[in-house]
């Protein structure tokens, strides 16, 4: 129900907030040399997975569509605007060097060159039908949303059509996922086969800027893209359309019989949230330097769907709690943060057993706590109405003494 | 008066097993019907039909002016036509309010975006909905938390907020009390005033209060039709009834 | 080659009978100097005047010539001479006795270069297809398939009336067809014999030797007189225009790389032609100047397009049969073309088999999956590592049991309980707590997933294990030289049979299969009539996850054994399950047979590209749940929803 406004809702608040304190006090310590260019581009990323998980928490935790997918769209906007980092940054370079020629090159020689420099992995020297626009920025930036929008329409349209529901769709989006990974993995795909497109950290026209900054400045879009769609994904889960995703996940037939076009509205969703997932990928892989067939694999897009059940569904800043802790861990524990524990017999060390906590981690959060962080926090919070009181009273009591 | 709705010989059968069996019927509006006949008649499977729930192997069901052919529509189609449905086990979104429940079933706009850019949807009327279904104190309630009976009511509320032309309710009184029977009698009678209304129900006692035509089932067919006392004088339907009793 | 046909028809007068002992050593005497200095050049004379001799010592005076086992001592006669440390162990060359030992200074070894090994090589291959040893005739059939001389033809032909060996005898029918076929002395014969070959490599390498061609330029567009033209060459303008140019009849056209070399030497201060060299960035900026270059003579001039076009209009590139005779052709055409069909035939059937192999890999990898998923109604997402289970079983027993046949009797029920075992607790532990919620239950069973692949990758290491199979497992059932399976394919698809018959068996037969069947098609019913659904889902639980385990094995026996390789199943395994139908043993086989049998044919039709055929294989099965929503077999009822 809207009977708050959006914007001064709590949980709207506290998010927006989050990442204003977030922001501000990243970008002062890095200045202040405090925290490394590196951690910078992790909380860049973590922001962008936390993205995605909103968009997961919308198809699965309002909806109930376990979409094992989401990531593919993820990677795909990664792999959209990847191309044009890549082909123009290239053309910059090759046409630089071509310079040094007595004769000035002409645009098909660059394009050649820079065809040969990218495609040589894959033995080709020529750009691939995909590529034709691949150097204008403003065709890329809307295949960014274009292409996981259209490639979730299609297969959504499939499959809801034909009400695959339940433990169906999920592997039938986990299916779909594996040929897209599958198809790029090969060399003739067009994008380079399993060498996917590297280099992405630098960004055409900006190679006077040092990482230290550009980190910075993916930092602030990363958060203002995370901000700006949880106050849209709020927007959209409040009043009736939310009602009726929430009526979709838990008896999709009696809604139907309400009237709505159940099939419609699963389109919608699955289609918007790819579209998302596109941007947040786009926001990463620029900060992850490289994009491969690899981050499409079915797997990436399950732990999506663990990071939400870890943070807890259907509240949208659960999916954030369970990105961020998730992601933020994975990365203390693999990149040898973790202090390893000698057991005499045996070391444990964490960038072996990381997978293995986790893995068991999450069936206990299954078993144990349904509500995920989530709802961990909301018990805290039941309970705070009464902690206010107590410490009012002990002010109230204190002068006394 | 020319009919709303109009089936005629329609067929059904599930592996073989005939469920409904050149079943014709018509109703016009406002009209209050009730169906009446033993357990596994075709009831159910008789407003599966209608609904677009189950497609049949034969036979044609139109509807309104413009004769639509039901057994093509999808659904959410026909619902957006004006039929709505109450199944014998109440269904409600069990984890929404009371409120959010009226205020998806109000009549308005039901296409994806439309929903989304907020048309529609004209929330003064959901207190006065809740008020007729006996509601008002619980709109903020969870569905889940609500009794039996309230789930019923707010399962009628529903259907009324969305203003149907024809209404199918499928054996509302089973499990109420005296009271709540009384009650939802109420409500159908009204209800029945502006629109056509089919009820289902075993019980006679809750037909007879109703006081409408009958139309009694067996075996996927229309074994008689007329006042309640007219069927029950009728020897086939005792033999059913009663005959193996 | 006289001196071969010479040779031949001296062998075929000694014949086999009595022979009359002639020395050789004369002979050798006579020709000393050539033959201790044996060139190249004088060679064939050589040994034409030794066959003359007629001596049955001639063989194996050749052998040992070309084994440099021939000394000339210092008294000039020839010895069979074996080194031993600082001296020579003589043996006589006619009578084979010994003739005592010199100093190794004192002879000379003999030493042939390699052209001479040839041609003696090529002489004695007539003496050895007559040899009493098998072995050597085999050789020397060997020796003249890899090496055919129409020569020894006769020789050939001649040795096969009297040789003794059934099989050898057959390998020397076949050579003397594919021989006359290329080499017979009248187009009919060849005709003939091209029209008996059969379908082996070596039989179609025949056909393609005679069907040979070669790529002319045919000036004016007519072939040359006398040549049968096989058709026009397959090249593009570009090759056809660079074979012109090179055969003089057309004008070489200006590269881009030349015109690009000319305009750069001609730069003087920035200039070219006249125009800045800034200006020189389109390729069509580049030409202008190239032609004005061309005008002041400081460049060849570009041929003009017509005239380019004027000689590849007017001279023909054609592919010319070498073979000379239309009737050989025609036949050798016709027999080719039969082989292809019978080919394809047979690839088809091998294809087949392929398919039907990888189906039963697929089955046993997914019926324990379609059990569980049908009477749970759960997806597990960790069936794919109990099937890693099992195969890790197979490995630790194997570097137990060092027997291969007896680790893989003990393997194979140690994997079901070990797999089976690891399903019951899953089951107890986690889904059981997850009832009626299904993509839970999903998730879950993938973080155990995870764990379990991690697990095994702590203990066992990141690289593949092997898990060898026992001998009489090695190897394929070779049925035609186009069809062949290996044996542990076939043993996989009898284990996939055995299980079948062992499921279909247990759900018809037993009281546990009719609770299990009651649980499937109606939890609810079932429980009221009191079967307990807890024990049936474990039960079902322990029997799918025991056959991935023995799944495991068997996959494990033909490809190796990683932490990874249940994922690698487990796609696929949920595919054939979902087209198949849940539920049901039969769907599960159809979508096992119709997965492996579609994964191959795609294969088949892009053989260079199997992730592209996986990709389609995917993207097929989506179109086909479009059409059939709840599999090939349907689960019934109203409470199949
Ligand atoms: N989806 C279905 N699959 C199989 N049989 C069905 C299905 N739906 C209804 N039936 C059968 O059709 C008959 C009529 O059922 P129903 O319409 O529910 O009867 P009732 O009059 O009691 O409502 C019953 O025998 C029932 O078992
Ligand atoms: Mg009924």
């Amino acid at each position: 129900m809207t009977r708050t406004p959006l914007i001064r809702r709590p949980d709207v608040i506290a998010v927006l907030s989050c990442l204003a304190v977030l922001t501000l006090g990243a970008t002062l310590m890095a200045e202040a040399g405090l925290i490394s260019t590196s951690f910078v581009k992790t909380l860049g990323k973590t922001l962008c997975l936390c993205l995605a998980a909103v968009a997961m928490d919308l198809v699965w935790g309002y909806t109930g569509i376990l979409s094992l997918g989401h990531m593919a769209f993820f990677g795909i906007g990664g792999y959209a605007i990847g191309m044009w980092l890549m082909r123009a940054r290239t053309e910059d370079v090759v046409a630089a060097q071509l310079a040094q020629r007595p004769l000035p090159p002409t645009p098909a020689e660059v394009d050649q060159a820079a065809a040969t420099q990218i495609f040589g992995v894959v033995g080709s020297d020529t750009f691939p039908w995909m590529w034709v626009f691949a150097d204008m920025l403003w065709v890329q930036l809307l295949a960014v949303v274009l292409v996981p929008g259209l490639l979730a329409l299609v297969f959504g349209w499939l499959a809801f059509r034909s009400r695959v529901t339940g433990v169906y769709l999920s592997i039938l989006t986990q299916a779909g996922t594996l040929a897209l990974s599958l198809w790029l993995f090969q060399n003739d795909s067009g994008l380079r086969g399993n060498n996917g497109l590297s280099g992405l950290q630098n960004i055409p026209g900006l190679t006077h800027v040092p990482q230290s900054t550009l980190s910075l400045w993916f930092l602030w879009a990363s958060a203002a893209a995370l901000g700006g769609f949880y106050v849209l994904a709020r927007w959209t889960v409040a009043a009736r359309f939310g009602s009726a995703l929430r009526a979709i996940r838990d008896d999709e037939a009696r809604l139907r019989f309400l009237g709505y076009d159940v099939e419609g509205f699963k389109l919608v969703v699955f289609t918007g949230t790819s579209m998302a997932c596109g941007v947040a990928g786009a926001l990463y892989y620029p900060q992850a330097g490289i994009v491969n067939p690899a981050e499409i694999a079915p797997i990436a897009s399950i732990y999506l769907a663990v990071w939400v059940a870890i943070g807890g569904r259907g509240h949208l800043w659960g999916a954030i709690l369970g990105a961020a802790a998730v992601s933020l861990l994975s990365s203390w524990f693999t990149g040898g943060g973790a202090p390893d524990i000698d057991l005499g017999v045996y070391v444990i060390r964490w960038t072996d057993w990381w997978l293995v906590l986790l893995g068991l981690g999450f069936v206990a959060v299954t078993l144990l706590a349904p509500q995920g962080l989530a709802g961990l926090v909301l018990r805290l919070a039941r309970r705070r109405p009464e902690a206010p009181a107590r410490t009012l009273e002990a002010a109230r009591a204190e002068p006394g003494e | 008066m020319s009919a709303l709705l109009e089936v005629s010989g329609v067929s059904k059968s599930f592996d073989g097993f005939k469920a409904i069996d050149g079943l014709s019927f018509a109703i016009g509006e406002p009209e209050m019907r009730a169906v009446i006949g033993p357990n596994g008649a075709g009831k159910t499977t008789f407003m599966d039909l209608v609904t677009g729930k189950t497609r049949p192997d034969s036979g044609t069901i139109r509807w309104g002016e413009r004769i639509l052919d039901l057994t093509r529509l999808s659904e959410s189609r026909i619902a957006r036509e004006g039929i709505g449905r109450k199944f014998q086990k109440p269904t409600v979104f069990e984890d929404q309010s009371v409120w959010e429940n009226l205020a998806l079933a109000l009549r308005a706009v039901r296409r994806p975006l439309r929903v989304l850019a907020r048309a529609g949807a004209d929330p003064e009327r959901i207190p006065a909905l809740a008020a007729d279904v006996g509601l008002k104190g619980a709109l903020d309630r969870r569905a889940g938390e609500l009794s039996h009976g309230q789930k019923q009511w707010l399962e009628i509320g529903m259907l009324l907020a969305s203003e149907p032309r024809l209404l199918l309710v499928d054996e509302p009184a089973a499990g109420m009390t005296p009271s709540e029977r009384e009650k939802t009698t109420t409500i159908l009678r009204e209800a029945a005033k502006t629109r056509a209304v089919v009820v289902v129900e075993h019980d006679m006692e809750f037909v007879r209060r109703l006081n409408c035509r009958v139309t009694v089932l067996h075996e996927g067919r229309v074994l008689a039709e007329g006042s309640l006392d007219h069927v029950t004088a009728d020897p086939q339907v005792i033999d059913v009834y009663l005959g193996r009793g | 080659m006289t001196l071969i046909l010479r040779l031949a028809l001296a062998l075929m007068l000694l014949g086999p009978g009595p022979v009359l002992a002639q020395d050789l050593q004369p002979a050798l005497q006579a020709e000393a100097e050539r033959v201790e200095r044996a060139s190249r050049r004088h060679v064939e004379e050589v040994l034409e005047t030794l066959a003359a001799n007629g001596s049955p010592n001639l063989q194996p005076f050749l052998e040992a010539w070309q084994d440099k086992g021939v000394v000339r001592a210092e008294d000039g006669l020839f010895y069979y001479g074996q080194r031993e440390g600082d001296v020579w162990a003589l043996t006589d060359i006619d009578s084979g006795a010994e003739a005592g030992t010199v100093d190794r200074r004192a002879a000379r070894q003999l030493k042939p270069n390699a052209g001479v090994r040839g041609v003696i090589a090529a002489a004695l291959v007539q003496f050895q297809l007559s040899d009493p040893r098998p072995g050597a005739r085999r050789a020397a059939l060997a020796s003249l398939e890899r090496d055919p001389d129409a020569a020894l033809l006769p020789a050939l032909r001649a040795s096969i009336e009297d040789e003794p060996d059934p099989a050898i005898r057959a390998l020397k029918t076949d050579l003397e067809r594919r021989l006359t076929a290329r080499f017979g002395e009248d187009p009919a014969a060849r005709i003939a014999a091209i029209d008996r070959l059969g379908a082996s490599v070596q039989d179609r390498a025949v056909l393609s030797r005679i069907l040979a061609t070669d790529r002319i330029v045919a000036e004016g567009g007519a072939a040359p007189e006398g040549a049968i033209v096989a058709g026009p060459s397959d090249l593009d303008e570009a090759e056809r225009l660079a074979l012109l140019v090179e055969a003089g009849l057309a004008p070489a056209p200006v590269t881009r790389m030349a015109r690009d070399m000319a305009l750069t030497v001609a730069i003087t201060d920035g200039m070219v032609a006249g125009r800045p060299v800034a200006t020189l960035e389109s390729e069509a900026a580049r030409w202008e100047a190239y032609e004005a270059l061309a005008a002041g003579g400081a460049a060849r001039p570009r041929p003009a397009e017509a005239a380019i076009a004027e000689a590849l209009a007017s001279h023909a590139v054609l592919d010319i049969y070498r073979e000379a005779d239309a009737g050989v052709i025609a036949a050798a055409e016709a027999a080719s073309a039969a082989q292809s069909a019978r080919l394809a035939r047979h690839g088809a059937v091998d294809l087949g088999l392929d398919a039907l192999s990888l189906a039963s890999i697929y089955f046993l990898a997914a019926i324990g999956l379609a059990v569980t998923f049908g009477v749970m109604g759960v997806i597990n997402m960790a069936h794919g590592e109990f099937i890693m289970i099992g195969a890790y079983t197979g490995y630790v027993v194997q570097t137990i049991i060092p027997d291969y046949t007896l680790s893989l009797i003990v393997a194979l029920p140690l994997a079901f309980c070990t797999a089976g075992l690891a399903g019951v607790a899953l089951e107890r532990l986690v889904i059981r707590h997850l009832m009626h919620r299904p993509l839970e239950t999903l998730l879950a069973t993938f973080g155990i997933s995870v764990a379990l692949q991690q697990i095994a990758k702590n203990v066992f290491g990141t690289q593949a294990r092997p898990l060898t199979s026992p001998d009489w497992l090695a190897g394929s059932w070779i049925i035609s030289d186009a069809i062949s399976i290996s044996w542990i394919r076939v043993a996989i698809f009898v284990l996939a049979l055995v299980f079948l018959a062992a499921i279909v068996a247990l759900l018809r037969r037993t009281r546990l299969g009719l609770e299990v069947r009651a649980v499937t098609q109606n939890p609810g019913m079932a429980a009221s009539m009191g079967i307990d659904p807890g024990r049936i889902g474990m039960l079902t639980f322990g029997l799918g996850s025991g056959i991935a385990g023995v799944a495991g094995v068997a996959i494990g026996l033909y490809a190796q054994v990683t932490s990874e390789m249940g994922a690698g199943y487990i796609v696929q395994s949920f595919m054939t399950v979902v087209v198949g139908g849940v539920g049901s043993v039969f769907g599960t086989l159809a979508g096992a047979g119709l997965i492996g049998g579609l994964q191959k044919g795609i294969e088949w039709l892009n053989p260079s590209n199997t992730l592209a055929a996986q990709t389609f294989m995917i993207l097929f099965i989506i179109a086909f749940i479009q059409i059939r929503p709840r599999g090939i077999v349907p689960q019934k009822g109203r409470f199949a929803q």
